[in-house]
């Protein structure tokens, strides 16, 4: 039946992390940002907080939110800082490849290494420059024994570097396409694997990122995932998870740029009015309060969804990660806008999340990856790999 | 637990419902719009069929407008909390205005005039003005609140009322009364002194054949064109003070005006699920022409740009309903929900103004077409942007509201 209650466990998890948010992220928003690092500590207190792995089930050592419970964690936690609301989490979106990838042997062995309090995961998709593939990857996997041995190199790698697990997706060797593909679990920081340069973007800057350069990493065949019903479909549900939490991101961003310009505005007075007064601005208010919310019921509504493993969940997913991404951009704009230039100058956050929405917009499957899947969905599309970023037309970050 | 399915129960409505929107409304929508009008007969045939259709279950009743058997004056004037009414009004609202909603708002009933009756309305009058409705024929009710001089600003009524003896002397006109002409009452909003504001205001139920009530002109409108809009004149109009909604008592305080602003709580995500129904039906037409039709087009990048337009009108659709269900949800919880109403409606009817727009566009030439519903749709959805509190209302509304709201910290 129709409902917009919240079970009392998720209440109590969403009071929990938006204090959490509160009192402990958004304060030092700026300063970790400017630091370009978030702070041990920091990734410590969200482990107390036991914000590991929020979607995995208990059984496999997890939270067992389900994606709806982790969606509103991610949306608090985001209110906060959407940078350290990725930051503080380690395992980042490796939970996401071993569930959806791997055998249940391989993720409850695997997720086993996520389940130190500093650990950190981390999935390498993309990769860069010219010439690379329409489906599939450069970066190659070549049997050896028993083991791969893997070549190439990976770009836009979230906890690229630092990372003890990494999910590195690469091609048979021998293949071409999406059907060729796997993906490797290996140490991140072990032998044959380089980090490059830690990259420097727009945005989210307290998270870390960088290229992986692999050199003859061996890998054992244990450690390879294949997806119980194929790649293609292991990876699409993969990126389905990842967008739900992302677009849960963009509704926190979007919730704070939007409270922030509230207050703004109501504290303000200008020509002898308060400023929120002002019809053009109350309507825009007014607007923004609605992209919050609609973004919100269809972020929980994928959630839902992919919870109770319904037909539609890959669509839902597609068209939450698209509503939100445009609702936050709006919102960010906006919440710029109405600070006019103290908007623009980093005394206030509303810059900030001008520059984190974007960024934010390109982690994970992009707008234009959504609505290919979102057109498959619809019968008006066949594409053998709808929804997964193609390197060569538009890399994302994952 | 959020869930967004439907109950077996709902989902067993929905589908009884949408089979007759499929076969019954839709193949007469473009004749109606041609005609202007739904034959007598055919709202007869349609009000004999939807009465076979089940109640909600439960506590729940569909209004009769949409399909139920609701408004018997024995209902409570307020929701009970836990009752699924308004959601299953919205699933079959959808439903209705997806099959054509020129026709729904012609379905014999209270219509827009069933809230204030049984939100204002005092147990007498609850049965006496719904009693109508359970008498063999064609029986309508209709809200008379607008006037040529004020519309949105419902304070500014000129509409004047004054007591005489145990009448009250009605002077004055509304205008776009939706079956205002036929209906059997209009709820007839009036002011004793224009200076007084809100709290001169005062509501009656006038009934059609009172004396110096009459019918003016009969609009002729760019979209609903089969939905009756009138203009209703009063000359000295006598009604009986028994006919005062909710009697004397009700306006000694703000409750009067408030009532009258009440109501919209209920109607605004209704509106706002009928203009999801004429984006959805807008949309999947679309979709489907699409698939068809542009089969060899396929492998072109432009194709793509088509294909990614229909995908985002989907989209829009489900954004818009589910702010529709989430003020119903509240309503029936017994949360105020006036933020959440004004916003499904605001932003169902903007969503659905882009999804018919882009339909026109996505078929090019096509949807031109005055053979196809797509133009029809274009031409139906723009009012849900005017009626029911313009978007612009709909922002005040909710600006007031989150001007008032404590920040999350």
């Amino acid at each position: 039946m129709i409902s917009f209650e919240l079970t009392e466990e998720q209440s109590l998890v969403r009071e929990t992390v938006r204090k959490f948010a509160a009192d402990e992220l958004r304060p030092v928003a700026r300063t970790t940002e400017r630091g370009g690092a978030c702070p041990r500590e920091l990734r410590g207190r969200a482990a107390e907080l036991g914000l590991g792995l929020l979607d995995v089930p208990e059984a496999q050592g997890g939270a067992g939110l389900g994606l709806l419970g982790a969606a509103l964690v991610h949306e608090e936690l985001a209110f906060g800082d959407a940078g350290l609301a990725i930051a503080i989490l380690g395992p980042h979106a490796a939970p996401a490849a071993l569930v959806e990838l791997g055998t249940p042997e391989q993720a409850a062995r695997l997720l086993d290494r996520l389940a130190a309090p500093q650990a950190r995961g981390a999935i390498a998709w993309s990769e860069s420059g010219p010439g690379l593939p329409l489906g599939g990857f450069r970066t190659t996997a070549r049997r050896d024994g028993d083991d791969w041995i893997l070549d190439g190199e990976k770009a836009f790698v979230v906890n690229g570097g630092v990372a003890e697990c990494v999910v590195v997706f690469a091609q048979d060797a021998g293949t071409t396409g999406w059907s060729g593909a796997g993906a490797f679990v290996l140490d991140g920081r072990g032998e044959g694997a380089t980090a490059g340069a830690r990259c420097e973007w727009l945005g989210l800057e307290v998270v870390h990122a960088a290229p992986v350069r692999l050199a003859g990493v061996r890998v054992p065949g244990r450690d390879r995932l294949a997806g119980a019903g194929g790649f293609v479909v292991g990876a699409q549900r993969m990126f389905a998870r990842i967008a739900i939490a992302n677009a849960a991101r963009q509704v926190g961003l979007a919730r704070a740029a939007y409270e922030s310009a509230l207050a703004y505005t109501q504290d303000r007075v200008a020509f002898g009015k308060v400023v929120a007064h002002f019809q053009a601005v109350s309507f825009t208010l007014a607007e923004l309060a609605m992209e919050v919310d609609a973004a919100r019921w269809m972020v929980w509504r994928a959630a839902a969804s992919f919870d109770a493993g319904a037909e539609g969940a890959l669509l839902h997913a597609a068209q939450a990660a698209v509503q939100a991404n445009d609702a936050a951009w709006r919102v960010a704009d906006h919440g710029v806008q109405l600070l006019g230039g103290a908007g623009f100058v980093q005394d206030h956050l509303a810059e900030k999340r001008m520059r984190d929405t974007k960024t934010l917009a390109l982690l994970g499957p992009s707008d234009q990856d959504h609505l290919v899947a979102a057109s498959c969905a619809l019968g008006l599309t066949e594409d053998a790999g709808a929804g997964l970023p193609i390197s060569a037309l538009q890399p994302v970050v994952t | 637990m959020v869930d967004f399915t439907l109950t077996d129960k709902q989902r067993e409505v929905r589908a009884l419902i949408h089979g007759f929107a499929a076969t019954v409304l839709r193949p007469n929508a473009l004749a109606f719009d041609r005609a202007h009008c739904v034959p007598d007969d055919f709202l007869m045939r349609l009000s004999m069929m939807a009465r076979a259709f089940p109640s909600g279950g439960g506590d729940a009743e569909l209004p009769s407008e949409y399909g139920g058997q609701g408004d018997s004056g024995a209902k409570p004037a307020a929701p009970k909390k836990g009752s699924q009414a308004q959601r299953f009004t919205l699933i079959g609202a959808e439903e209705m205005a997806w099959g054509d909603a020129s026709i729904l708002l012609c379905m014999p009933g209270p219509g827009l005039g069933g809230p204030p009756v049984r939100f204002m309305g005092t147990p007498e009058q609850r049965a006496r003005f719904f009693g109508v409705f359970q008498t063999p024929g064609l029986h309508f009710g209709a809200y008379g609140l607008t006037e040529p001089g004020a519309g949105s600003d419902v304070s500014g009524i000129r509409t004047s009322c004054r007591k005489d003896g145990a009448t009250w002397v009605l002077n004055g006109r509304k205008c776009y009364i939706t079956n205002g002409a036929r209906a059997d009452w209009v709820v007839i909003f009036a002011t004793v002194d224009p200076a007084l504001g809100r709290a001169g205001q005062r509501a009656f139920v006038v009934e059609r054949g009172t004396p110096g009530f009459s019918v003016g002109k009969i609009e002729e409108k760019m979209g609903l064109r089969a939905s009756e809009t009138a203009e209703l004149v009063l000359e000295d109009c006598r009604v009986p003070e028994a006919n005062l909604l909710g009697g004397e008592a009700l306006y000694a305080g703000k409750e009067g005006f408030m009532g009258a602003m009440k109501t919209f709580d209920m109607t605004r995500p209704l509106v706002g699920v009928m203009a999801v129904g004429i984006a959805r039906a807008a949309f999947e037409y679309t979709r489907d022409f699409v698939r068809e039709n542009y089969l060899l087009a396929r492998p072109l990048p432009r194709y793509a740009q088509l294909a990614a337009m229909v995908a985002e009108m989907g989209r829009l659709v489900d954004a818009s309903r589910l702010l529709c269900w989430r003020a119903a949800w509240m309503a029936d919880e017994g949360m105020p929900n006036a933020k959440e109403a004004s916003m499904a409606k605001a932003y169902a009817a903007r969503a659905a103004m882009r999804v018919c727009a882009d339909a026109v566009q996505v078929l090019g030439a096509h949807g031109l077409e005055k053979h196809q519903l797509v133009e029809k749709w274009y031409r139906d959805i723009k009012v849900y942007d005017i009626f029911e509190g313009t978007a612009q209302i709909q922002r005040i509304v909710i600006a007031k509201r989150i001007l008032r709201e404590v920040p999350t910290w």
